[in-house]
């Protein structure tokens, strides 16, 4: 390993001797690779994730792995073909959804419980899940009302028309938009769902934004909504947002019946 | 430094806040919200929780609603270390994914099934009965071979899914011929602190009025 010359020159001046110079500069890559080690817990294995593409809930696990620079071994798993159905799958997963995340044999489902397990086993630091408990509670607020009311909400209107041929629903229409306007409101005065930064619960939520958008449905009269969305592709850019979102939710819309 | 809890005693999401305060000794200033009169519907209300709904807790003045992210609030605040909701990653994923299995699949499904035919007047639909039955038949799956729903302890997501399977009990769903969710619900009655005052009383009071809507 050569001696940082910088380093030397920076201790020169500041009249050390030799000696002492080389055991400071022994001690200083000793602390960095220390520093090194307590960031680096990632898994030992990557990461296995059962999953399809146009799932929503599956996409959102994949961005979040990749905000975290977490490995993922991509298991494809045609649902509509049964394949979560098999002896091993459900001897694995009783409920036998995607999602599934099989960690070194810590095997786990439920999108939101995935996200949030990343960032506590794995994350650098807390910023896509905070852990300080208002913060954190917020959070968990809005993934609760997403799996409870928004995500349900949209799936009433949508899982009809995009798997069983029905017509469009004024009425589980109406409900999605007050979901929205919900929605909409929690969005007052902040950047980001959650508070000012992006957090595992932007990374819930958009993925239905994305499939509304692929559908053609009006989410215009939301300003709030519309203005966040926005920012939230933008930063999920970098974390896979056009292959694995956009993407999944043009798949989706393919299957919708064309008028 | 108070914490007001809005609620409703019948309420099955507000008797699992109940239940995890006082499983943490920790005291609620109680706030009966009067719903028949559109209370949670005034501008107060909807200053802190704009959605409206019960429970909604209010931590010195910060508001926090959805009862799954309230009770896993009161452990993180002022339960440390306790073992209702594991700080280590894994066990807290796997509280967490019977939270969830409990707002996206048990509670809906029965919420679902039960709420239309008692405030809607509604028939009962079989395929949403046997929605709710597929359900119980996961929780009776995930209690093979232990005590709790996430584990050999006490956690969060066991009162929240005790407070809400309870709230079968006022309708036609028979879930205890399922033997593991018929033996942990006798086991979470009588280890839950204060079950009695904090989940039978309001079950009490939901099934009164259950009998009062379908008696219409």
């Amino acid at each position: 390993m050569s001696i940082n010359k910088t380093y030397l020159s920076v201790l020169h001046m500041m009249n050390v001797s030799l000696e002492e110079e080389i055991k400071l500069f022994w001690e200083y890559v000793k602390r960095n690779a220390a520093a090194r080690s307590k960031g680096n817990r990632m898994p030992t294995q990557p990461i296995k994730l059962y999953y399809l593409p146009p799932s929503p809930p599956c996409r959102s696990v994949m961005m979040t792995a990749r905000a975290l620079g977490i490995d993922l071994e991509l298991v494809l798993t045609n649902i509509m073909e049964g394949q979560h159905k098999t002896p091993e799958y459900i001897k694995m997963n009783p409920q036998h959804t995607i999602p599934t995340m099989d960690d070194n044999g810590f095997i786990l489902w439920e999108s939101r419980a995935i996200m949030s397990y990343f960032v506590n086993a794995y994350g650098r630091d807390d910023s896509l899940y905070p852990r300080n408990p208002r913060q954190r509670a917020l959070v968990d607020q809005r993934l609760n009302f997403d799996l409870g009311t928004l995500y349900k909400r949209y799936m009433d209107l949508y899982v009809p028309m995009l798997f069983k041929g029905e017509a469009y629903n004024d009425e589980a229409a109406e409900k999605l938009n007050e979901a929205l306007d919900w929605l909409n409101i929690m969005l007052g005065g902040r950047a980001f769902v959650a508070g000012d930064n992006l957090t595992i619960a932007d990374i819930s939520i958009v993925v239905t934004l994305s499939n509304l958008e692929a559908f053609g449905f009006d989410y215009s009269a939301h300003e709030n909504v519309v203005k966040w969305f926005e920012r939230t592709k933008k930063t999920l850019e970098p974390y896979g947002y056009a292959e694995i979102d956009q993407g999944g939710a043009h798949i989706l819309a393919s299957f919708l019946k064309k008028e | 430094m108070p914490v007001d809890l809005y609620y409703v005693p019948g309420s099955a999401p507000c008797r699992a806040v109940l239940l995890t305060a006082r499983a943490l000794n920790l005291n609620l200033n109680l706030k009966l919200v009067d719903l028949h009169h559109g209370e949670h519907l005034k501008p107060e209300y909807l200053k802190i929780n704009p959605q409206h709904t019960v429970p909604t807790l209010v931590d010195d003045g910060y508001p926090i609603y959805e009862s799954r992210a309230i009770i896993t609030y009161l452990v993180n605040k002022y339960g440390k270390g306790s073992a209702l909701y594991p700080e280590d990653p894994k066990a807290r994923a796997l509280v967490d994914q019977r939270l969830y299995f409990d707002i996206g699949t048990l509670y809906q499904r029965f919420g679902d099934y039960f709420y239309p035919q008692i405030f809607g007047g509604a028939p009962a639909d079989k395929d949403k009965l046997a929605k709710v039955e597929d359900a119980l038949k996961l929780l009776d799956t995930f209690l093979e071979g232990q005590k709790y729903v996430a584990g050999a302890n006490l956690t969060v997501a066991d009162l929240s899914i005790v407070a809400g399977v309870s709230s079968f009990e006022a309708s036609d769903i028979d879930f205890k011929k399922y033997a593991n969710v018929k033996r942990w619900y006798e086991t979470v009655k009588s280890t839950a602190p204060g079950y009695q005052e904090a989940n039978e009383k309001g079950l009490d009071a939901f099934k009164a009025l259950v009998n009062s809507l379908l008696k219409k």
